[in-house]
């Protein structure tokens, strides 16, 4: 990226050199070389008019063959002098006049020339009526016409040199300009670093990085600009973290309160259940729906207090060396589940953990698939070398995909039937808090057969996390 | 961006070296042939006046004069106001605007009708051959007077 930039600025500053340097290289050139073609035209038609000038007094007029010899060879070796029928001619040049230049010199009764290129090399036509003059000044045609053809190669050959000569004049603009460029490159990148160093950091999580403001320039604008943005990203995490910690406080506090009043009406309750047994049939149905309810209650809000706890981060493992296979052994015969469900556990495989929370998460895994799923309902203790998992399966028709990235969701039942549950709907939350708080996790899929799978995974180190 | 870079060199190099131009006007033809010479005399009525010697050829300044010192030849009843049998020969030294004639007589010997005889002369050749018509004569004279070293004109050309 940073190469990119600064590539484009040079880029940019040695394309801008390169088209001055060019195109004043040329403009001079050009100006140059139209002088020296200028000049070099003025001084041959100059020669061509003084040197018939000064011979013209000694030629007979009219003039015979002799006289028209003597003028062609007194202008030029390149040169045709015509006199009606009479002509002399020199060199084997004289076949490019142009029909333009002698109609021109027919016409016009004045001298004039001509630049063409021929052969690929460039050549001056002169061409010019001879006149007489009478001693009061006026003038009339002779009849006698001359032309001439001089090379302009060696023009040619002095304008490319100028050419040249510009070029390389200018081409040490060049290497100049890079120089330039690189260094305007840096000071542009240098605050461009620095800003991207900051938001890095400002990525990264780091909140309180600031960019110190250097000049009045634009990077300077943006400087101040990121550094108000992070400013007010850093307020509003604030103020979201101070309403997050407000709802929390909330909870537990809520729970809290709720405790004492629950354990009087968990008592008046058991004293109500001692007592069903005398009641009429619909009476004692009440009753039974008031217990259940009461103790529902009780785990909701036992549920709710441990999710404060791990949310406030107040949750400590009290970690001990466990055997997964028996601590899970455990779990399912406290409960009662040993013959409904099918353990398949390695033997032997320890693991840091704390006791009760282990059991807590398999009791809500094991639980789970009991209630929702359907038989046979497998849980396998297997281990690898750094980690052990703890895989719950059952032979239902596994969970819905609208609902695989919820499970682990507070309160979250995909089926309004659950609503009846005895669960709280914050067990698989509890139980993923529990895994993460050992520096493990729990997954949720569906096993190929079908049913599903919740997957517990325990780090046998858990510095390793 | 490669490509108009060499696009724009080709052009400037293209605009480079002697281009080929449309005919254009470079002055004056140059002049000077002339089937004669005109001399200046003098008629009966003491006025100047031309006499076309058919010499086949315009010739210099200094033929002209040397033809005129000769006489009118007793032709077409003219006469000239320079005494004749003199040594022919005279010195024309140009300069720019200025023509010096270096006549081999003595200012007394020439009457002022002689002068502009002299004057004419040169000066219809002068122009004759492509010089500018504005040009003044100078008669150097070989016993000069203080008013024979003046700048002249011949009052029958423009």
């Amino acid at each position: 990226m940073r190469w990119g930039l600064r590539f484009r600025l040079l880029l940019a500053f040695v394309s801008v050199t390169l088209l001055a340097v060019a195109v004043t290289a040329w403009s001079s050139a050009r100006s140059a070389s139209a002088a020296l073609v200028e000049a070099t035209e003025r001084q041959l038609t100059g020669v061509v008019a003084e040197r018939i000038g000064a011979v013209a007094p000694q030629l007979s007029y009219p003039p015979d063959q002799e006289s028209l010899d003597r003028l062609r060879s007194a202008v030029g070796p390149e040169t045709v002098v015509t006199y009606g029928q009479l002509s002399s001619v020199g060199g084997d040049r004289t076949g490019l006049v142009t029909g333009a230049l002698r109609d021109a010199v027919r016409t016009r009764g004045r001298l004039v020339a001509q630049r063409i290129v021929a052969a690929g090399r460039p050549w001056l036509l002169v061409g010019t009526p001879v006149v007489v003059t009478a001693p009061d000044g006026g003038r009339s045609p002779s009849g006698i016409e001359v032309y001439s053809v001089f090379p302009l190669a060696e023009v040619e050959r002095q304008v490319d040199g100028l050419g040249r000569v510009a070029v390389g004049t200018a081409a040490p603009a060049v290497p100049l300009a890079v120089l330039l460029a690189v260094l305007a490159a840096n000071s542009v990148l240098r605050p461009v670093r620095r800003l991207r160093d900051t938001a890095r950091r400002l990525a990264a999580g780091d909140l309180d990085a600031r960019s110190t403001p250097r000049g009045a320039d634009e990077l300077t604008e943006l400087t101040v600009t990121l550094n108000r943005m992070a400013g007010s990203l850093q307020a509003s995490m604030e103020e979201l973290r101070r309403m997050q910690a407000d709802a929390r406080r909330f909870t537990a506090d809520v729970s809290h309160e709720l405790r004492t009043p629950l354990s009087t009406l968990t008592a008046v309750v058991e004293v109500l259940a001692s007592a069903a047994d005398g009641m009429a049939p619909d009476a004692r149905e009440s009753a039974e729906l008031a217990i259940t309810e009461v103790h529902r209650l009780v785990r909701l809000v036992e549920d709710l207090m441990e999710v404060s706890r791990f949310d406030a981060g107040t949750a400590r493992p009290r970690v001990e060396e466990v055997d997964v296979a028996d601590a899970v052994r455990e779990c399912l015969r406290a409960r009662g589940w040993s013959d409904r469900v099918e353990l398949v556990a390695a033997q032997g495989v320890r693991v840091p953990v704390d006791r009760r929370r282990l059991d807590v998460v398999v009791a809500n895994l094991v639980g789970n698939a009991l209630r929702h799923g359907a038989p046979p309902v497998r849980v396998t203790v297997s281990a690898a070398a750094r980690q052990v998992r703890v895989e719950v399966t059952d032979g239902g028709p596994g969970l819905p995909d609208a609902v695989l990235p919820h499970v682990f969701d507070r309160f979250y039942k995909h089926d309004a039937a659950r609503t009846r549950t005895p669960g709280s709907g914050l067990g698989l939350a509890i139980a993923r808090e529990n895994a993460r708080l050992h520096g493990g996790d729990i997954t949720a899929a569906n096993a190929a057969g079908g049913g599903a799978r919740f997957t517990l995974r325990l780090p046998r180190d858990p510095e390793d996390g | 961006m490669r490509r108009i870079c060499c696009a724009v060199l080709m052009f400037l190099l293209a605009g480079c070296g002697v281009r080929p131009s449309g005919v254009h006007e470079r002055g004056e033809a140059p002049t000077g042939v002339a089937p004669a010479v005109t001399l200046y005399f003098v008629d009966a009525q003491n006025r100047l006046a031309a006499q076309s010697r058919r010499t086949g050829r315009l010739g210099t300044i200094a033929e002209a004069l040397s033809l005129l010192l000769e006489g009118p030849g007793g032709r077409d009843g003219l006469s000239t106001r320079i005494p004749p049998g003199q040594p022919t020969r005279v010195v024309v030294d140009t300069r720019p605007g200025l023509i010096v004639l270096r006549v081999p007589l003595a200012a007394y010997e020439v009457a002022p009708l002689g002068v502009d005889q002299i004057v004419c002369t040169a000066l219809g050749v002068w122009i004759q051959s492509g010089g500018a018509p504005d040009a003044r004569v100078r008669v150097s004279f070989t016993l000069p007077t203080p008013e024979s070293d003046a700048w002249r004109t011949c009052p029958v050309l423009p």
